[in-house]
């Protein structure tokens, strides 16, 4: 018996690997409610709430030493940070029940893996942007008429915008991948791969910890972090970025339907 | 002898022969005229929801036998004479396939060679 | 005959459990098969083989001539619909019916539409919220106006009710005479789908028992009835399937018989039934336990 190829089997011209790729990017954005609509409602819900606690606050806070008090505790606001940790939340279902379907369609784990992470880098460039417009306009209008901080929060720094830019989106990118290496670890090993790798990165941080500590090493860590500064830290962050990237692809490699 | 009823199909025969056979009886009650069109393939597999694959090589059994022929571009048609042809075939099976039964489901119930020819005799009539 | 699939000694083992066992055949090109078999016998498995989603432990897989495993050139011509299978959050029919078309060359939207209404499916309703019914229809919808080159089935018409799945066969064989491709339907329904097979292949805890064109099979097997002792002179060195008894009376299943030894039957006293496509299939895979037991009977 002779081997039917594909070429004789069907007239159709075969789609390449890098249009495949480009159709998973696509399949994350049919149903734009997880990756975009509902991100976008929870800063809003998350911003309108805030605005609601800076207009009791400002109401209760008359003297002018007060306010100053008040101002300068909301630079210490995480509300924002909340969206950053969300984007794990995107990553796990992204990878998690796209994976599944888009193996249905016979999309390969590489091809996959590529168009998610090109999703990936797509939204942290739309959500990097944004907040960065967010953070020019709560600026231009000194604090949204209260002089609070959401936006622009210590943690954020106060360089030009486009340092604060490529810090927004190192710091998507980051949360998406380490979401996404979660999930994969999920896809491929379950409930018990989770547990294991929750626990051993626990384990790994502790000691990292403990050595810090014990060998007084925190006056040291924290003077790494002022001599490299902002735009080191964005740097550095790329690299457990691409580690998580990396290990995400692996694991998914080896993820079948049954295990 | 199960002859293939005409809307449903025996799942412990082969189908194709009953696809064939089924051509057959309608040729021979005249249904089916020498040189007119036969149903094609597909039209067949739909009507018993059969695989046309199947349905084929029912009606290519028949084309080999002479039974059928094929017009370019057309379709399958009645050979002519093929009406005769099948006649003279069921008729050497009709002892084996009719005759023995019947002798044997009568010799079952008592029934003597006399009384089955008065019995055919008496049908004959009516 | 070509053949999209071919597997050579392909086992498949789930730490001790071996799930496929040096299973060898061949999908042919442009032909309905049925892979048959009990629940757990390993279609789905075989099927996961297939496709490159499960890694072999042992054989060889040829999809398209080639290695299944992250090809995605070869996995560009099929199409896998599973019965249980996984929607992204939120997701409608409308959406899966949208991107169906990114990923099939063969993709065909007006067949979509025209079964999207046979099927009476709702698009704009979430996948949540769909009937079980319904859910299983878009997998049909899917496979159907893919027009994939290779098309696999695995039961994803099981929540259908018997209208839609008739239906659903009306669809595939029109389809396929207009639209030849290669199908591969499994299914332990036998009796549903036999008529629309042309080739067969059972698979039986993991081993393939049965693997012949539908027409041969039916009415390969008899069954042999009559007095015990008669019956059982008859069939003693034969290849017995299924054995069953009233009283002093015995009827058996036995594979093939010659027109000599359906004479020599019937000149015993014994009578003789023709046995179905499902019969046959259901009697050659009964579980190991049942076949002891019907032996020492």
């Amino acid at each position: 018996m002779t081997a039917a190829t594909l070429a004789e089997a069907s007239p159709h011209r075969r789609p390449s690997s890098g249009s495949r790729v480009l159709a998973v990017f696509r399949l994350h954005f049919v149903n734009p409610g997880t990756t975009i609509v509902i991100p976008w409602a929870i800063l809003a819900f998350i911003f309108i709430v805030n605005v609601a606690i800076w207009a009791l606050i400002f109401a209760a806070a008359t003297s002018p030493s007060d306010r100053a008090d008040a101002q300068e505790g909301t630079s210490w606001s995480g509300a924002a940070t909340f969206l950053f940790a969300y984007m794990s939340v995107v990553a796990v279902q992204a990878v998690n029940t796209t994976f599944p379907f888009a193996q249905g369609y016979g999309v390969t784990r590489r091809d996959f893996y590529l168009g998610s992470s090109l999703v990936f880098v797509a939204l942290s460039a739309m959500y990097a942007v944004g907040l960065t417009v967010l953070a020019e306009i709560e600026t231009a209008t000194d604090g949204w008429g209260f002089g609070a901080h959401m936006f622009t929060a210590v943690y954020y720094g106060d360089g030009p915008w486009f340092v604060r830019l490529g810090l927004f989106f190192a710091l998507f990118l980051f949360f998406f991948f380490l979401g996404a290496a979660f999930a994969t670890v999920f896809v491929r090993w379950k409930a018990i791969g989770m547990i294991v790798s929750f626990g051993a990165i626990t384990l790994v941080l502790l000691a990292a910890i403990a050595l810090v500590t014990l060998s007084d090493g925190w006056p040291a860590v924290g003077a790494w972090f002022g001599s490299t500064g902002i735009n080191g830290v964005i740097l550095w962050s790329l690299v457990p970025t691409a580690v998580a990237a990396v290990t995400g692809y692996l694991v998914l490699r080896g993820a079948t339907p049954r295990n | 002898m199960n002859r293939r009823s005409r809307h449903t199909v025996d799942e412990s025969r082969p189908i194709f022969v009953q696809i064939a056979e089924g051509i057959e009886n309608d040729i021979l009650s005249g249904v089916l005229a020498e040189e007119t069109q036969v149903p094609s393939t597909n039209e067949f597999a739909a009507y018993y929801r059969i695989n046309p694959a199947t349905a084929g090589k029912g009606v290519n059994l028949l084309v080999d036998e002479g039974v059928l022929y094929k017009k370019r571009g057309i379709g399958m048609f009645v050979a002519e004479g093929s009406r005769a042809t099948l006649a003279a075939k069921r008729r050497e099976k009709f002892d084996s396939e009719f005759v023995r039964p019947l002798i044997a489901e009568a010799a079952k119930l008592g029934i003597s060679r006399t009384e089955l020819a008065e019995l055919i005799r008496k049908e004959e009539t009516s | 005959m070509t053949a999209v699939v071919e597997v050579s000694d392909l086992s498949k083992r789930f730490g001790q459990f071996t799930a496929i066992d040096r299973a060898s055949f061949a999908i042919e090109e442009n032909t309905i098969h049925g892979l048959l078999g009990r629940n757990g016998a390993g279609k789905t498995t075989l099927m996961q083989l297939m496709t490159g989603q499960d890694f072999a432990s042992g054989g060889s897989i040829r999809l398209f001539g080639e290695n299944p495993v992250e090809n995605s050139r070869a996995l560009s011509g099929v199409c896998f619909i599973k019965e249980s299978q996984k929607y992204p959050e939120d997701f409608k029919a409308k959406h899966v019916l949208r991107s169906a078309p990114w990923f099939f060359p063969e993709w065909d939207a007006a067949y979509a539409e025209r079964l999207v209404a046979d099927f009476r499916l709702p698009l704009d309703r979430r996948i949540k919220k769909l009937s079980r019914g319904q859910l299983s229809a878009i997998g049909v919808i899917v496979g159907l106006a893919s027009r994939a080159p290779l098309t696999f089935f695995d039961e994803p018409y099981l929540g259908l009710d018997a209208v839609a799945r008739q239906i659903f066969y009306d669809r595939l064989l029109e389809d396929y005479a207009s639209h030849p491709r290669t199908i591969v339907l499994s299914t332990h329904l036998i009796d549903e789908v036999s008529a629309l097979l042309e080739r067969v292949i059972v698979v039986d805890e993991g081993r393939i028992v049965i693997d012949s064109s539908a027409e041969d099979l039916r009415g390969s097997a008899s069954i042999v009835a009559g007095p015990r002792a008669t019956v059982d002179a008859f069939v003693d060195g034969r290849d017995v399937l299924h054995r069953e008894q009233l009283g002093g009376l015995s009827s058996v299943t036995v594979a093939r018989l010659s027109e000599a030894e359906r004479s020599a039957a019937a000149r015993a006293g014994l009578e003789l039934a023709p046995v179905s496509l499902q019969q046959l299939i259901v009697r050659t895979t009964t579980s190991t336990s049942d076949k002891e037991w019907s032996q020492a009977s």
